[in-house]
């Protein structure tokens, strides 16, 4: 029961995210749909691994295969399915709480907090440079071979 | 091309490049856009060379010789929706080479173009607030709160923006206002637990994809954007730990 109400939730708070972005028109859909399906291949992820970096890892390998198709469906930058599909993972939460741990000298949580933000945006960060990297040479390598 | 077309056409790539910046775009997308534009109209080797707050552009041709120009670019935020307006108007100025004044009034249009209106702010506002309290475990009555003090914090933005002080003082100012509002709903009966009511709004004022972003920023190639970029977020994150910090401590 949790998880479909935060499946919903993710999904209207990167509709929310998206619209603030000023995404116009079907993308805000598509937008938000991604964030969506974020949190679902994170919570599916959980379930084989505890590791929530590798949740992340892979949650961001899948949205940044999304972002990017869309993109080339709807003939935009792939940033504005991107940010916006992310916004379920991004450890906005983990940030505050390091920093909330710094005003109050809790130097102990502050390091654990710090050192789990910075690990899960670099998780995320490392899933969606690698997959780019990948997605990109594969596309290239079909457009040659069509082309010939 | 003679001198003065190319100093123009060069304006307009730097332009446009700019303001791919200030809506959200990555560096590498600027820097590509600006030397695919000087090379449609016939440039032979552009170096283009851009970071968060500036872009440095020469191109090199033969009939013009060599234009440099620089641009200082003031603040970012995330509007995705001028970023493809931009990028379109990119692709439509490398495939047809239009003449400057098109050039000028479509970048004229894309300024005009309606974003979201005031109510509709609102709104998104209290849809972001209301399902973040949701996802991170609070219940409907935190849901409802949370929803209450987006809208009073997007009226408090705007009013403190129409002032025009530091961004960060803005943030200070909402952040502090958003803890004493959730403890104050706490306290009258409307929510249940002050700490995921407020995680909604954090959510709202906390950098956390400038974050995330940066780290990206850093991965592919550009470090120094991706410096700065995580040296702002974390100032900024720091201010918002600060204003809640400062509200609690009133309760």
């Amino acid at each position: 029961m949790r998880e479909i109400i935060q499946l919903i939730v993710s999904f209207t708070g990167s509709l929310g995210f998206a619209a603030l972005f000023n995404i116009h028109g079907k993308k805000v859909w598509f937008a938000a749909l991604g964030g969506g399906l974020s949190w679902a291949v994170y919570l599916a992820v959980e379930f084989i691994t505890p590791s929530p970096y590798l949740c992340g890892f892979w949650s961001t390998v899948a949205i940044t295969l999304y972002a990017e198709c869309m993109a080339r469906i709807h003939k935009t930058p792939v940033t504005v399915f991107l940010v916006s599909a992310t916004i379920p993972l991004i450890p906005g939460a983990a940030l505050y709480r390091t920093m909330n741990w710094m005003m109050m000298r809790e130097w102990e949580k502050f390091q654990k907090d710090g050192i789990y933000t910075i690990l899960f945006a670099a998780s995320m960060a490392a899933g969606m440079t690698l997959t780019t990297i990948v997605f990109r040479m594969a596309w290239q390598r079909m457009y040659r071979h069509r082309r010939m | 091309m003679n001198r003065e077309e190319a100093e123009q056409y060069l304006y307009y790539a730097m332009t446009i490049g700019e303001q791919l910046l200030i809506s959200g775009a990555e560096v590498g997308r600027v820097e590509d856009t600006i030397r695919r534009i000087c090379m449609a109209y016939g440039a032979s080797r552009v170096d283009v060379f851009s970071i968060t707050s500036s872009i440095v552009t020469t191109m090199y041709g033969e009939g013009f010789g060599i234009c440099t120009q620089t641009r200082r670019v003031p603040g970012m935020a995330n509007n995705l929706g001028r970023l493809d307006d931009l990028n379109q108007l990119s692709r439509y100025i490398c495939a047809e080479r239009p003449k400057p004044e098109v050039i000028k009034e479509r970048l004229a249009a894309i300024d005009r173009a309606p974003g979201y209106s005031f109510q509709m702010q609102i709104l998104i506002y209290a849809v972001i607030s209301g399902s973040f309290s949701v996802f991170f475990g609070g219940d409907f009555q935190d849901m409802i709160a949370s929803a209450l003090i987006g809208i009073a914090l997007k009226l408090l933005e705007a009013f403190i923006k129409k002032s025009s002080i530091n961004p960060l003082i803005t943030v200070f100012l909402c952040c502090g206002a958003g803890g004493i509002l959730s403890n104050f709903t706490v306290l009258i009966g409307l929510g249940h637990h002050a700490d995921l009511i407020s995680i909604g709004n954090i959510m709202l004022l906390i950098p956390g994809i400038a974050f995330t972003n940066s780290l990206r920023d850093m991965f592919s190639g550009d470090t120094i954007t991706g410096l700065i970029r995580c040296m702002e977020s974390i100032l900024l994150a720091l201010v918002v730990g600060m204003g809640f910090a400062a509200a609690n401590l009133l309760f």
